[in-house]
């Protein structure tokens, strides 16, 4: 599992709006340039960044196995024929490159991760999208990452409870309406309260905000996506 | 830090309501990317609840706030909330992943649900709709999701991706869509029960 990590590497000093620019630029990148001479550069890239913000290159591809089977048959099916021959394996080769490409942004993509604690995104959100979209984002994200776990916690102690139960010998409509009844119903709960704590408190359009300042340790970065984008379109 | 010196602009109590009620919403989307349940069709494609969790949002925040509630699921999850399906996270999933196109779906099938079930953009009561209409209301949600799902599927993986739409629909939606029924009787069940406290 990929997730926050406090540490002391450049990337995670450096501003998350840059490093949001250079995952962007990436992905165009390696959309223009699939090919294996594009991806082979494209890769090395994507293991310096890695190695830069010390996240395993492993665990960013593991995290991501549910996608394994979708990566995988897209070349198969592509390499299937109707008429014989049956397979014809250069038209997986296309396929076979784009899925590729998929692994190499989700490594990127888990440096940004690894290295970015939820108020620098938030901030950077806000300081992005201006005036109340920008708040409401802003809050509404930091609320997910707050209640994902206890809601996540919830709903396997409910399952749990169930279980102990005989619960999984009901048909499965019923199981799926009863899990869903309880934690929609928890959800609400929980968003009175806050809204009443919310209140309480003065939540305000204008509140303030942690500071984000570019350093001279920005600059390569944003040097890194410009010169991703050039090679999109340029190359 | 960067004080704000101007006089606190306070958010109007509806506001903050509905903000904590989508907040909360899309936790709990991603707390249903936890949970799957067996499929009795194929056993080796498990059953999520991702996508019943889009219809109760249309449903129960309506066409607004059920399609900002996904919207925060999104950038939440991109941002590095393990939301995505198997906990995963990263902003890799909505310009890159070939299942792209069943993320962007999200909020745009939550607001047609909410649509059709409010029958506008305002909130109404939602346990008096019948059940034709969610029923129908979910069946549009579902069309949407898998018709942007496919065309995601076939712009990742395949090149030019017009001419590769039926196999990517084989590959990414075909093996799902028979369990949608189970997830729309579920949402059915949910919203004529009694049991959701707070309307």
């Amino acid at each position: 599992m990929i997730g926050y990590t406090p540490g002391s590497t450049i990337v995670h000093r450096l501003d998350p709006r840059g490093k949001l620019a250079v995952q962007l630029a990436f992905a165009i990148a390696a959309f223009a340039h699939t090919t294996p001479r594009g991806l082979a550069a494209l890769t090395i890239l994507a293991l310096a960044i890695a190695r830069l913000a010390s996240v395993s290159v492993v665990r960013a591809i593991l995290s991501v196995r549910v996608l394994a089977p979708f990566l995988i048959a897209a070349p198969l099916v592509a390499a299937i024929r109707l008429s014989p021959p049956a397979i014809d394996p250069s038209a997986a080769f296309q396929p076979a490159l784009a899925s590729y490409r998929v692994l190499l942004v989700f490594v990127v993509a888990a440096a940004y991760v690894h290295t970015t604690a939820v108020r620098e995104s938030r901030a950077a959100i806000q300081r992005t999208i201006p005036s109340r979209p920008g708040v409401l984002l802003g809050v509404g994200v930091s609320l997910v990452f707050r209640f994902l776990p206890v809601l996540r916690r919830e709903l396997t102690t409910v399952r749990a409870a169930s279980a102990a139960r005989l619960g999984t010998e009901r048909p499965l409509v019923d199981r799926i309406r009863r899990l869903v009844v309880v934690g929609v119903n928890r959800s609400f709960t929980r968003a009175d309260r806050l809204s009443a704590a919310l209140s309480a408190r003065c939540f305000a359009w204008n509140p303030t905000l942690p500071q984000l300042s570019f350093t001279r340790l920005d600059i390569p970065v944003f040097a890194t996506a410009i010169g991703l984008l050039a090679a999109a379109v340029f190359v | 830090m960067a004080t704000n010196t101007e006089s606190v602009d306070l958010v109007g109590d509806e506001t903050v309501a509905n903000i904590a009620r989508a907040a909360l919403f899309a936790a709990l989307m991603g707390a249903f990317a936890y949970v799957s349940f067996p499929n009795p069709l194929a056993a080796g494609v498990p059953i999520t609840l991702q996508v019943l969790g889009v219809f109760l949002a249309g449903i129960m925040l309506g066409p607004v706030w059920g399609a900002i509630a996904m919207v925060l699921y999104l950038v939440a999850g991109a941002i590095g909330a393990p939301v995505f399906s198997g906990g995963a996270a990263g902003i890799g999933h909505l310009i890159a992943s070939p299942t792209l196109g069943f993320l962007w779906s999200y909020p745009i099938a939550a607001a047609a649900v909410g649509l059709v079930v409010h029958r506008g953009v305002g909130l109404t009561e939602y346990k008096s709709a019948s059940t034709p209409t969610l029923v129908g209301a979910m069946v549009l949600g579902t069309a949407i999701i898998y018709a942007l799902g496919t065309v995601g599927f076939a712009a990742i993986q395949y090149d030019p991706w017009y001419a590769s739409l039926g196999q990517a629909f084989v590959v990414s939606s075909l093996p799902f869509i028979p369990v949608e029924a189970v997830k729309i009787a579920a949402a059915v069940g949910i919203v004529k029960s009694d049991a959701i406290a707070a309307a």
